[in-house]
């Protein structure tokens, strides 16, 4: 257990643990087999070593809870990987800001390893309510903000980033988001505010997670692909991570 | 016969005929749960399914509903896409090209809000028809968008008067896809069946609704939603065993169709086909994982073909003379 309500599940599936690129995810069946509960639920790869790969699991719901007590040595049905990386390439960038709400955490690890390989700066903003919900593995630079102010910055994550922002500390940003709707729609105002790149993940309900169902739409402010007689763009397929700016948080 | 297995025991013939045409298995995929065949074409060869039913295209392009679109039900789920499609341009210049390059048949579902919209979408289709399109789902049944066609699915009238017009547009397969949503589904599949059909399938999604306690919203934003899955099955069996004995035309079945077994309750109900939907969400292949097992099943049951299972339902005499 990472963290009260988190846990993480390790399983053998090569493929998903060799081809998993930072930010993508895999849709797992709460009980193998069951038609009641019946679709999916998507997890971001939180970790990958080898030919096994890591979930981590907020347990809040019904097929939360029941992936949450799964026994050691059970089978776990997993698609994936699915979605699009997170765009650490995008080159407009010197340094990687890493915006973390609770769960959001899952697709941290992978994204920080990847920012490194690439020999990028991070820094990660992390919020949490109080300092037992915070997951704090493996994160780079460290900032931390909790809402009862039990650890670090009392008060949002945002009004943290916000502060240094402010200052000028952070050389040529761009932020990585992930966390509640909240937290990822105020990110990317302050984003829009400085003018700089702004990366949410999106998470969204889905019954697919390929493309097939159309369940899981974001509405999309992309003029050029409105031209295509579209209005959403889709979260499975088209993200789940996209530049704030050209969708409707 | 298809062949022998090294043990000796024949294969059962799969292949099931609708008027000229030969389709490999009774396994379809039901549209809107398989896209245009590309997204799962990754996880499911497709070429082991009997074919696709694509996605209901219309005119124009619909963008859909606006989220929350899909909500999970006990054994089921609710969704409220909206029909988002890419118009009917798109899907004969891009999606039916795309299709012509496997071996399996398509059927083009087509959805619309009028009489000559339902006929401009099909002629349309027709005149850009590649080799493996082999004919149209009429999409009368779409209980998620104000103006589709449900208003049609719902009265006899216009269900056969719009039967007779697309009838007079193609010689390809013409099959009516029905609403649960109705007193009884026997009047309508007649009215397919005196125009000119040459099949109907069923059922389409039932209405359905999911409320939020704590805010007192419906989950989705369309207030109600379409019903699928599981939850649905024994409905739709009932439906496609009164159709059955409504008329005479072949019945394509439908409705929460997760296994092989399934499948073989639908057949003996009385269809000689059946489409698989919501399962493909949980499993790309499951098309191809029902058609497997069904061809077990026939081995093990000493069945030497599919069709033998079609409307097979025994009810005793004894409860025939008491009227049921
Ligand atoms: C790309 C992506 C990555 C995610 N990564 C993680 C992760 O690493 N760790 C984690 O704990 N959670 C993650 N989530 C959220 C997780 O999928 C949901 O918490 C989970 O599906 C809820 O299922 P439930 O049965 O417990 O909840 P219920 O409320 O009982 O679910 C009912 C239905 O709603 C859907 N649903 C409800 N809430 C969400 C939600 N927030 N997102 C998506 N679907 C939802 C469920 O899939 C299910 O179909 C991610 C979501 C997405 C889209
Ligand atoms: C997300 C979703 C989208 C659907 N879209 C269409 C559609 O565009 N046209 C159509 O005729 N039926 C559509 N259907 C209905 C299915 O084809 C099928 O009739 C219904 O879901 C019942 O089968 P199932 O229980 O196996 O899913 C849709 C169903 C779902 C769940
Ligand atoms: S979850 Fe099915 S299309 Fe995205």
């Amino acid at each position: 257990m990472l963290a009260p309500g988190l846990v993480t599940l390790r399983f053998h599936n090569p493929k998903v643990a060799r081809e998993t690129i930072a930010g993508q995810f895999v849709n797992v069946l709460p009980k193998a087999g069951a038609i009641d509960p019946m679709l999916r639920r998507p997890f971001s790869v939180y970790n990958t070593d080898g030919d096994e790969a890591e979930i981590i699991i907020q347990a809040h719901g019904r097929g939360t809870n029941i992936l949450a007590d799964t026994a050691e040595g059970e089978m776990l049905d997993v698609l994936g990987p699915l979605g699009n990386p997170w765009n650490y390439k995008s080159g407009d960038f010197k340094t990687a800001v890493l915006v973390i709400g609770g769960v959001g955490v899952a697709s941290m690890l992978l994204l920080t390893r990847a920012l490194v390989k690439e020999g990028l700066p991070v820094q990660s903003y992390y919020g949490a309510r109080t300092k037992d919900l915070l997951a704090l593995q493996d994160l780079t630079n460290l900032h931390v903000a909790t809402d009862d102010g039990s650890e670090g910055f009392h008060g949002s994550v945002i009004n943290m980033l916000r502060k240094d922002l402010e200052a000028r500390k952070i050389e040529q940003p761009k932020l990585f988001v992930c966390g509640p709707t909240g937290m990822m729609r105020a990110a990317a105002v302050l984003a829009a505010e400085y003018g700089i790149p702004c990366e949410v993940s999106l998470e969204t309900e889905m019954a697919c997670g390929i493309g097939i169902c159309q369940g899981c739409p974001v509405p999309t402010d992309d003029t050029t692909f409105q031209k295509t007689g579209k209005r959403f763009r889709l979260v499975c397929m088209d993200g789940p991570s996209f530049s704030a700016e050209t969708i409707t948080i | 016969m298809n062949g022998v297995e090294s043990n000796g025991q024949a294969k059962a013939d799969m292949r099931v005929r609708l008027r000229g045409v030969e389709f490999k298995n009774p396994v379809l995929v039901a549209s809107g749960t398989f896209g245009y065949g590309a997204e799962a074409k990754k996880y499911c060869d497709i070429e082991q399914l009997a074919g696709i039913v694509t996605k209901s295209v219309s005119w124009k392009p619909r963008p859909g509903n606006p989220p929350h679109r899909i909500i999970e039900t006990a054994s089921g789920m609710l969704n409220s896409i909206g029909l988002a499609n890419v118009g009917v341009h798109t899907f004969v210049s891009e999606k039916l090209p795309y299709l012509a390059k496997f071996d399996t048949k398509i059927i083009a579902n087509i959805a619309a809000s009028s009489m000559e919209e339902y006929r401009d979408v099909l002629e349309h289709i027709e005149q850009h028809a590649t080799p493996n399109l082999v004919g149209y789902e009429i999409n009368i049944s779409c209980p998620n968008v104000k103006d589709g066609g449900l208003s049609f699915g719902t009265n006899v009238e216009r269900t056969e008067e719009l039967t007779t017009l697309l009838r007079a547009s193609t010689d390809r397969l013409l099959i009516i896809k029905l609403t649960p949503n109705v007193t009884s589904v026997a009047p309508f599949a007649q009215a397919c069946e005196r125009a000119g059909a040459d099949a109907i399938s069923l059922i389409n999604t039932l209405v359905g609704m999911s409320i939020d306690i704590y805010t007192h919203e419906p989950r989705l934003n369309t207030v109600t939603g379409g019903l699928s899955g599981p939850a649905i099955k024994p409905i739709a069996l009932a439906q496609v065993y009164q159709a059955r004995k409504a008329c005479g035309i072949p019945i394509i079945g439908i409705g929460g169709i997760v296994s092989a077994e399934d499948t073989v309750e639908f057949l003996i109900a009385g269809a000689c086909m059946v489409q698989i939907g919501t399962a493909n969400f949980v499993h790309p292949d499951a098309g191809i994982r029902v058609a497997r097992g069904l061809a077990e099943f026939l081995q093990k049951q000493n069945i030497s073909a599919v069709g033998d299972l079609v409307n097979s339902l025994r009810i005793r005499a004894e409860l025939k003379a008491a009227g049921w």
